[in-house]
């Protein structure tokens, strides 16, 4: 290690940022207009796309939903769960029970995964009250314990929760002004596969703005705080319990809506659909894309929703048999996990940040 | 009979930006106690640190014997006869006593120095003869720092590395320590490496002795001469 | 009354294996800090091995053999390869890696010896015996259970109260760099450690398969079991690990027995959540209440 000679800060004069004059100053404004231009992105992608790859956007949004609440938990506060599978599985069941098989719920969608958001998070704040005096493996043990317990409770009730085969859930209609607007100015049509998409992108966007904010704000900072070190933050006055549990609550709801989304997409809440291989799933995209970056979090759920059926047919094409060449992603996704964790622990984003990291400032 | 001269050359070690030992230069010979003095922080345990390779330096060399130890693992310096007594003693609290001891013996046996045995460390040290089979937990200070010399003697070291020996430890038991420090020395020509903030009580023991402030090396002599020079003793060791 | 018995019985066999467990995971614990999530994978593995033998016309006790010698080297080579470079980091680091073993041995069994249930003989008797005309759900093969696993403890007792390499790697656990200082190839020590605990979840995992059906989630439940064996008894604790164990045996025994099956996962959550609300550190934790 070579060592260092103090060098006298040779900082120039203040470099005004030309190129972009034109960003707006507050954070929200930032944020809000890197959304909209998502947005006019998603647009155009879901109108020139196939209704095939439609679906396939729409399953990437919900993990997306979820994988983006983990990432706030696990890479902005430090905690792990292993848990988030089950807590997609409230939402989407809360869902099923208020939308149920016909659709003929007198609630609107949009109330409705509000709810499902709300109940889950309230099963966040239990967890997360339980939770916040664990640490590592003890926290990671305890939400494995929850993800196989939870399918449990669904066949246990199965009266109300329709037990193995579960919850059948109505397909939304394509509401009319929504149809006609995409006509105007698309002249196309919406199937129900492609409005799936647009529902869940739009859920997924606006979360993301709400995510983004917290975290550039206080909370965000609080929670790094408390990551980074808590004695630290406690004598600064921080309380770690409310702060942990916030934070529980916050990645709970966002995986109660992306139940909440998965349930109309899919069409049914069942325990099947909750195994422990969700919660990993989600723990692979959000490592792999990057602790803490929700720009990390889409990568990470484009790659558990993209890689599969590629890697599938990687496995057909080498001779595998469908159902053995059907595990070559979950093999794949363990050996990612264990190479990113050797090689780049801070996943995807922070390669390419370390890559771009000249004019940044590290932490 | 195992001897052992310990030469540093230029050795530097960093901790990110921060170099706690700079450039030092040391030898230490057989039969002979060279203290290592400096205020805190001066860098003492590091250099004992890098010596017996729980740190890497950044520059420079280690040597015994000529041999060049710089990037051996810890666990083959330690079978190479350089034995450390850490900062804080180093007693495995949840082993027994007797426990402790034996994984000095083991070391003596897999370097076929066996002149000391577990029965003579018990005669050198009668309160852990009384205490062989309790955890080591139940030691008070100075018993600790009796147990882990004795651990150090068994695995028949061609050269000793002490940290801070008398920290926490009343005078009394400073000074029987010291003494005994010295009559091993002398019978069996061991090579000393003792590192003190104790500046006085070890100068009263050491053959010779360096000063080292920030890091680097600020004076070098025989310990006689050290004692007797007062501005450094003003400066650098607070007596 | 004699449901009771069969449930007791039946909960205590369960319970000497989920104490094999528990003390694999007590003992990666103590010598890495690190809980080994992948456990059950790896003993599925060596037992799908065991299988793959048994299929083709070798005996039980060939394939014991074979499994446990597998599950020493998987555990050796696990450790020196995948986790060595995560040992000391910080610990999210080690426990996602340990779950990307287990997604990936998943996995590969599935690839390897396929997703049907297949069934796993047992090497005695399976019927219970009666003692006058009741009939008692104890088996030969449940003898042997809980033989097999008292064996092995204490042969690892005797490994690491009364031998100069037991004596090392306790050393090398409780203070790795004292250790160092004193010449304990620490390395060594803990790929030993993986090793050794490795052996004894594959113990488990053919304790569990004997008499029943294999698939390569079977031993799902049992890392769940098995961690919440070891947080009651204390992680740092063996002796707790066994006494974990079988309490967790006997009761989800009952659960299962008197509440229906599909509460066992959520009884072993319920009491996971009250050790760690209650007495974080384990009943038999010997060093002060650690953060947990």
């Amino acid at each position: 290690m070579v060592q260092q000679t103090d060098r006298p800060a040779a900082r120039p004069a203040p470099v005004r940022r030309r190129r972009f004059a034109w960003r707006p100053r507050s954070t929200l404004a930032r944020h809000g207009l890197a959304v909209l231009l998502a947005l006019v992105a998603v647009v155009l992608v879901l109108e020139l796309t196939s209704p095939f790859r439609n679906s396939q956007l729409a399953t990437m949004s919900y993990y997306a939903i979820a994988a983006a609440g983990l990432t706030v938990l696990t890479g902005l506060n430090g905690q792990i769960s292993l848990g988030h599978g089950a807590l997609m599985a409230v939402g989407a069941y809360t869902t099923g029970l208020l939308l149920g098989p016909e659709g003929d719920g007198t609630l609107p969608l949009p109330l409705i995964m509000l709810i499902a958001a709300g109940v889950t998070a309230l099963v966040g704040a239990v967890v997360g009250a339980a939770a916040a005096r664990l640490h590592g493996p003890y926290l990671a043990g305890a939400t494995l314990a929850l993800a196989v317990a939870v399918p449990g409770l669904a066949i246990y009730f199965d009266h109300t929760l329709g037990g193995e085969q579960g919850l059948r859930i109505a397909s939304p209609d394509v509401p009319g002004w929504f149809d006609a607007t995409i006509y105007f100015l698309f002249a196309h049509e919406t199937p129900s596969a492609k409005y799936l998409a647009y529902l869940g992108w739009g859920t997924l966007l606006l979360v993301l703005l709400l995510l983004a904010n917290l975290m550039a704000g206080r909370a965000g900072r609080v929670w790094r705080a408390v990551r980074d070190d808590e004695v630290a933050a406690e004598l600064a006055g921080i309380r770690l319990g409310q702060v942990r549990v916030l934070a529980f609550v916050v990645s709970a709801a966002c995986a109660g809506l992306a139940g909440a989304v998965l349930g109309v997409v899919v069409r049914l809440a069942a325990p099947s659909g909750f195994t422990i291989v969700l919660s990993l799933g989600l723990l692979t995209a959000v490592v792999v894309g990057g602790l803490g970056s929700l720009v990390g979090a889409l990568l990470g759920s484009a790659l558990l929703v993209f890689l599969p059926p590629a890697v599938t047919n990687l496995g057909t094409a080498a001779g595998l048999d469908g159902t053995q060449a059907a595990q070559l992603a979950p093999f794949v996704y363990g050996v990612v996990l264990i190479l990113v964790m050797l090689l780049a622990p801070s996943g995807a984003v922070g390669v390419l940040k370390k890559v771009w990291g000249r004019r940044r400032r590290k932490r | 009979m195992s001897t052992g001269s310990l030469e540093v050359r230029g050795l530097t070690t960093s901790y990110g930006a921060v170099v706690a030992v700079d450039e030092v230069d040391l030898v230490a010979e057989p039969g002979r106690i060279t203290a290592v003095l400096g205020a805190n922080g001066a860098g003492k345990t590091t250099l004992l640190r890098t010596i017996s390779g729980l740190v890497r330096p950044s520059a420079g060399q280690v040597l015994l014997d000529g041999a060049d130890l710089t990037r051996t693992r810890a666990e083959e310096i330690a079978r190479a006869g350089i034995a450390h007594v850490p900062e804080g003693r180093g007693v495995i609290t949840e082993l027994t006593v007797e426990e402790n001891l034996r994984l000095g013996a083991l070391l003596g046996a897999a370097r076929r120095r066996t002149e000391h045995g577990l029965a003579e460390v018990y005669e050198m040290f009668p309160p852990l003869a009384e205490r062989r089979r309790q955890d080591a937990h139940v030691l008070s200070g100075g018993e600790r720092q009796m147990l882990v010399i004795g651990r150090a003697l068994l695995t028949g070291p061609s050269v000793l590395l002490l940290d801070e020996p008398s920290l926490g430890l009343a005078p009394r038991i400073v000074a029987q320590i010291f003494a005994l420090l010295r009559g091993l020395v002398d019978a069996e020509g061991t090579t000393v490496l003792l590192v003190e903030q104790n500046a006085r009580s070890a100068l009263s023991i050491a053959d010779a002795g360096i000063v080292l402030n920030l890091g680097r090396v600020v004076a070098r002599d025989d310990a006689a001469t050290l004692a007797a020079d007062d501005a450094l003793r003003h400066a650098y060791l607070g007596f | 009354m004699q449901q009771f018995l069969n449930v007791t019985l039946t909960g205590l066999g369960q319970g000497a294996v989920y104490a094999a467990f528990a003390l694999a995971l007590v003992l990666i614990w103590r010598s890495t800090r690190i809980v080994n999530f992948a456990q059950g994978a790896m003993g599925m593995f060596t037992t799908y091995l065991a299988l793959t033998l048994i299929e083709a016309g070798q005996s039980y006790w060939v394939g014991l053999v074979v499994a446990l010698v597998a599950g020493l080297v998987l555990g050796a080579v696990i450790e020196r390869l995948v986790i060595r470079p995560v040992e000391g980091g910080p610990e999210l680091n080690a426990v996602i890696v340990t779950l990307g073993l287990f997604v990936a041995l998943q996995a590969l069994a599935a690839i390897l010896f396929g997703s049907t249930f297949r069934s796993f003989p047992a090497p005695f008797d399976l019927r219970g015996f009666t003692v006058g005309d009741v009939n008692i759900a104890f088996t030969a093969n449940s003898i042997y259970v809980i033989a097999a696993v008292v064996v092995v403890m204490l042969a690892l007792v005797a490994l690491f109260r009364f031998t100069d390499l037991g004596l090392q790697m306790r050393a090398a656990a409780f203070s790795q760099e004292v250790s160092r200082l004193l010449g304990v190839r620490v390395g060594r020590m803990l790929t030993l450690g993986w090793a050794l605990a490795a052996v004894v979840g594959s113990l488990s995992g053919l304790l569990i398969a004997g008499g029943s059906l294999v698939f390569p989630a079977y031993m799902d439940a049992v890392i769940v079991y098995g961690f919440v064996a070891a947080v009651l008894g204390g992680l740092d604790s063996p002796g707790g690990a066994v006494v974990g164990g079988l309490t967790i045996g006997l009761l989800l025994s009952y659960v299962s027995g008197y509440l229906g099956s599909e509460l066992v996962a959520l009884a072993a959550l319920a009491t996971l959540v009250a050790v760690l609300l209650v007495r974080p550190q384990g009943l038999f934790a010997s060093t002060a209440a650690r953060r947990v």
